[in-house]
């Protein structure tokens, strides 16, 4: 099965209309946009769109008619998440998107010269350190173009001078990272929220280009530190199918064992997160108490806790333990459903999480799709959206297993996915774990790895959303440009939507419910 | 609770309560999960796969099995590896020497590239833990202990694992020992296996004697306590010949 | 069982009979205060770890054991880092105001210490119109919390002052409510006259039994909610707030808080105590001659302490079970359950004394 794919290139100009009409053919999600500096064909985008109802893909490549002063049309009337990358093509690419309402820099400092991911970068514009604090910039920034066919820039303030804006970040108990949320308050309800976000991107994309194949593996655990297994399963994944490589079977097994189990590691840490915030802190460590099995046996078999480093390119690092059955057998049979009732007694029941839950944050499945909220948070608002089921990987299409979807689409909803999952989670692993087939654990791959020329695009289902890996390659043993979809990136998009209107309290519930992880958002 | 009329909607409100107050009264009297470290670190293992640090193994002669061919430092993406190397002329031909093999800790991301890229099982990572230091200088190490040297393999059958860049290096395989290093393992088996059956005679002969003096004053304790020692040494010592012996015999096979 | 008045007055006649009245009443004062710095110290102490080590093991956890034999040392150590902790001004914050802030609360949580009755004849304030006193001097502490979030100038901290005034204003209502249900039972505002009386009859909480019992625990939850205690603690509410009213305050002054806090928390258990269990009464049973007896030899102050840690340990249960309210939340639960059911409750008790169905 090959993953290559094959954009139909559009020309700038008709790139708006040829997005609405797919759009109007069923292409109705747009899973990911990638800025690509081509180098003598100049900057463009690739967009990546999705049917939702049969998880067929289609890709659209535009590249800009001026290489000096690159603009596109924007596609955030199409799609809501269009917004978001674009203004992160416009930080890493300086490509200018038309109409955009808000093409301010998202993770660069706004005093930034340059765009680094252009391959023609000068590295000695910026200092090596800032030495003075970021500005952060008070005025959204609209590319349109004027009737001489020059761009114009045209600034609003975000906030008027008379509102109340508190900091929800970047250090803060409950952003889940570093995150920085601008808040406008009306008495307790909130009326706006600005994400600012990059205080802990490290431009992983970027450095892997500069690094072979095995060596962008190492970075891939340090994004979505709740999804490590699959994140690195995702580029594994793509660089195997690229290079037309089988893995045995064995690996297709222990990979879905180890993403299932991550994901139910996720999903613990989720509900204590989530308590936590809510302030019941004993729920929170009844939660963490039970993390702690799964963390043991990756341990044992991985040798990291957090940070794996388990799949390799053409296998896994190492076989499992021999404890391995026996350990995850404990996990799903004992202490899992243990601690499951337990949290339902003391925390889902609870009539004042209930109250908290229910009816809030609602987000409609037009909405989830619009901001390309996968994962359990699309899954709550009637969205079928696993990719397990949509376009199954590894051992999923052997096994049975519900998709958990509720029609809420509210925290309460959201939080049920998650637990319910854990449930499914458990009941793939069980209908694994007995019969984990025999076989080698590694393939024999060449000293250099060379991804033939093309384009590459492969996606696992993450813990908390749809994680793609763009690859595009030259021919060389580095990448020539990868780039992640990030699952939490449009689920901080979407904070703003969800939050207004509701208390400040409530942002707390909602951001945990929606669950993003900020090192997977700030690659 | 908007849907519920306000007393089922007040009553299964304080049901919730009192079924949370049940779990946590009942968590009261549970085992408690807390690791009391450092007092047990004398029983806390972590995993014998666990990446705390990486090391370079020696052996009793300290001799390591790296020639110093750096293709850890070209595999490593952070560069925490430095592999200063010499060329000397070992009877009449050049070979290249390992000088120093520095690992900085500090900047180390445990990635396993440069332990599934080393052609000679040279280094492995360390289940250690414990390695808080004062200072960031402190964790930049030698690995190669002063005065080691490569190990000389035995006339080889097959020169061919000779260093050379990573071209020729299989950058993601385990490399499986080499055919002469494994004979090399036998020979030592054996050694060991006739060390420790020595060892378990001599023990039996002693604790003999122990117990013939203890025979010859029974009101003594002191020497019935030795007696008895000296027997339970030789047994110890006994089993220990025995392991050693299957694992010859396993090699061999 | 014994007086606690034989020593004062001992102390008293001792002072007179050497002294001017001035100077005895001087030094008087200046013992009880003594006296009241001291146990609310110690009391301080005691309280904190307790409370770290019972949610600890709510928590499947050990709590701290690091410092002294069980961590015993831990809270001393604590607060020899609080009291040597820089303490930081703000240029834009209310000087004056931002440093009498602490002063009012924790001044308002002494008065209201020095109110409980710890054994008979050892109370500090005691007269006729006790439990009214009681009410009006803890609302001062309120006043303390919003000056603490209006002078600090910082965003956080007003949000949780502005929560801490609704929830404290509409809780006290019901712990009004609940402390007239009890005076109606009672007959005496009294607290000396209170325990006496419950040493007598027996506990209020018997003789009152169902709506003595309902008033019990709502004046729990109401308690806890004047304290600013989970499931009610919005307004320092961390997750959301960071610190609420006192993000700005660092060193002693935060001191003062986490003291006031526990305090209060110690004086609503006590308080509990001395209105439901008696107080200092011990458990006596009519016609048990000998049981009596015993009961009699253990002095009064144990048994109050005896209770009051008997009600912090529901206390503490319930903190550690709940995740927090959110502020709407809270006022229904005050306007719409709590304040009903405690006028309620008032109607059937004033009828149940009125109709003589209680427990003598």
């Amino acid at each position: 099965m090959s993953n290559q794919i094959n954009p139909t290139i559009v020309a700038a100009a008709e790139l708006h209309a040829t997005l609405a009409s797919l759009k109007a053919e069923g292409y109705d999600f747009l899973e990911v946009l990638t800025g690509v500096d081509w180098g003598e064909e100049g900057l463009g985008v690739v967009y990546s769109l999705t049917k939702t109802a049969t998880g067929e893909m289609t890709h659209v490549k535009s590249v800009c008619a001026d290489k000096d002063n690159p603009y596109l049309d924007s596609a955030c009337d199409l799609w809501a998440v269009a917004g978001i990358y674009e203004r992160e093509a416009y930080d890493f690419y300086g490509i200018k998107f038309l109409n955009n309402p808000d093409c301010r820099r998202v993770f660069l400092r706004e005093d930034w010269i340059g765009f680094p991911f252009r391959k023609d970068y000068d590295e000695s514009q910026n200092p090596e350190f800032f030495l003075e604090s970021e500005p952060i910039s008070d005025k959204a920034v609209c590319f349109t173009l004027a009737e001489d066919g020059k761009v114009k820039k045209t600034e609003t303030p975000i906030f008027g001078k008379n509102d109340y804006v508190v900091n929800i970040g970047p250090q803060h108990p409950s952003t889940h990272g570093v995150l920085h949320f601008r808040t406008r308050l009306d008495g307790e309800t909130v009326t706006k929220i600005d994400a600012h976000m990059g205080y802990i991107h490290r431009g992983i994309e970027k450095l892997s280009e500069g690094y072979a194949y095995p060596q962008c593996l190492a970075l891939t655990d340090r994004m979505d530190y709740l999804g490590a297994m699959q994140t690195r399963h995702a580029l594994c994944m793509c660089v195997e199918q690229a290079l037309g490589i089988e893995v045995s079977d064995r690996v297709q097994v222990i990979r879905t064992i180890m993403d299932e189990l991550q994901r139910i590691d996720s999903h613990l840490l989720f509900f204590s997160c989530l308590a936590q915030d809510l302030g019941a802190t004993t729920a929170f460590l009844y939660g963490f108490r039970d993390r702690e099995e799964i963390l043991k046996i990756f341990e044992k078999t991985c040798g990291g806790r957090l940070i794996l480093n388990y799949n390799m390119i053409g296998g896994v690092a190492y076989d499992l333990h021999p404890d391995f059955v026996k350990d995850v057998h404990r996990l799903i049979d004992e202490v899992i459903p243990h601690g499951l009732k337990e949290y339902h007694e003391i925390f889902t029941g609870n009539v004042i999480f209930q109250t908290r839950a229910k009816g809030v944050g609602v987000l409609s499945k037009d909405d989830v799709i619009s901001y390309g909220c996968t994962g359990g948070t699309g899954r709550a608002s009637g969205w079928h959206c696993d990719l397990r089921k949509l376009r199954p990987y590894a051992a999923y299409d052997r096994v049975k297993f519900n998709e958990i979807t509720f029609e809420e689409g509210d925290s309460m909803a959201r939080y049920m996915v998650r637990m319910k999952e854990i449930e499914e989670s458990c009941s793939i692993i069980r209908q694994l774990i007995d019969n984990i087939p025999e076989g080698s654990i590694q393939e024999k791959m060449k000293p250099f790895i060379k991804v033939p020329e093309g384009t590459y695009y492969s996606a696992v289902e993450g813990s908390r959303g749809i994680l793609g890996v763009y690859l595009e390659s030259k021919g060389d043993k580095t990448p020539y440009r990868l780039h992640y979809r990030s699952t939490g990136l449009p689920l901080v998009n979407v904070m703003d939507k969800a939050c207004c209107g509701h208390l400040l309290a409530d942002l707390i519930t909602i951001g945990g419910t929606i669950d993003y992880i900020i090192p997977d958002v700030d690659r | 609770m908007e849907n519920k009329s306000y007393f089922s909607g007040l009553f299964s409100g304080i049901k919730s309560l009192c079924t949370g107050l049940k779990v946590t009264g009942r968590e009261l009297f549970t085992k408690k999960v807390t690791e009391r470290y450092p007092e047990n670190r004398k029983n806390n293992t972590v995993s014998e796969r666990f990446r705390g640090v990486l090391a370079m193994p020696h052996n009793e002669n300290n001799e390591h099995k790296c020639v110093g061919c750096g293709i850890c430092e070209m595999n490593c993406p952070n560069g925490t590896i430095k592999v200063e190397s010499e060329m000397v002329e070992v009877d009449g031909k050049k070979k290249k020497q390992l000088v120093r093999y520095i690992y900085d800790h500090g900047s180390c991301i445990y990635c396993m590239l440069c332990t599934r890229s080393c052609p000679h099982g040279a280094i492995t990572f360390q289940p250690e833990f414990e390695s808080a230091v004062f200072s960031r200088e402190a964790l930049v190490k030698q690995l190669n202990k002063p005065g080691s040297k490569c190990a000389e393999k035995p006339a080889p059958a097959r020169p061919a694992v000779a260093p050379k860049p990573a071209t020729t290096a299989d950058v993601t395989t385990p490399v499986a020992p080499a055919a002469p290093e494994s004979d090399d393992k036998v020979a030592k088996l054996v050694a060991a296996a006739k060390k420790a059956a020595d060892n378990a005679a001599a023990a039996k002969v002693a604790a003999e004697e122990a117990a013939a003096k203890a025979a010859a004053a029974p009101e003594d304790a002191d020497l019935k306590a030795a007696a008895d020692e000296a027997a339970a040494k030789a047994a110890k010592l006994a089993i220990v010949a025995d392991n050693v012996a299957k694992k010859v015999a396993e090699a061999q096979a | 069982m014994f007086d606690f008045n034989i020593v004062t007055q001992w102390l008293d006649t001792l002072l007179m009979s050497f002294l001017p009245a001035w100077a005895t009443v001087l030094i008087e004062c200046v013992l009880v205060a003594l006296a009241i710095i001291t146990l609310y110290a110690v009391f301080a102490i005691v309280m904190i770890y307790m409370e770290r080590k019972v949610c600890a093991w709510f928590q499947c956890r050990l709590g701290p054991d690091r410092v002294g034999p069980w961590g015993l040392l831990q809270v001393f150590c604590d607060v020899l880092k609080m009291m040597t902790k820089e303490i930081v001004n703000f240029r834009k914050t209310d000087q004056l105001l931002h440093r009498a802030a602490p002063f009012l609360v924790v001044t308002a949580s002494m008065v209201t210490f020095s109110c409980l009755p710890w054994n008979k004849g050892a109370q500090i304030i005691d007269f006729n119109v006790g439990v009214f006193f009681f009410l009006a001097i803890s609302s001062i502490g309120v006043v303390g919390i919003l000056l603490a979030g209006w002078s600090a100038n910082n965003k956080y901290s007003l949000i949780g002052a502005m929560r801490s005034g609704a929830q404290i204003i509409s809780y006290e209502l019901s712990i009004g409510m609940i402390m007239l249900a009890m005076i109606c039972l009672t007959g005496t505002m009294s607290f000396s006259e209170i325990c006496q009386q419950q040493e007598n009859l027996g506990w209020n909480i018997i003789r009152g039994h169902v709506p003595a019992v309902l008033c019990f625990i709502l004046y729990l939850i109401a308690g806890n909610a004047e304290c600013n205690r989970g499931p009610f603690d919005m307004p320092e509410a961390e997750s959301e707030l960071t610190a609420g009213y006192h993000t700005e305050y660092s060193g002693m002054d935060f001191g003062y808080y986490y003291l006031a806090e526990y305090m209060n928390l110690f004086i609503c258990a006590g308080i509990a105590a001395t209105i439901f269990l008696g107080g200092w009464a011990a458990p006596l049973i009519p016609d048990w001659e000998m049981w009596n007896e015993i009961m009699l030899y253990v002095p009064g102050f144990v048994w109050f302490l005896m209770k009051v840690f008997f009600v912090l340990m529901l206390l503490l249960w319930e903190r550690w079970t709940f995740p927090r309210l959110r502020i709407d939340q809270l006022l229904n639960l005050e306007w719409k359950y709590m304040l009903p059911m405690t006028m309620a409750l008032l109607v059937v008790m004033a009828i149940c004394v009125s109709f003589g169905f209680i427990w003598n």
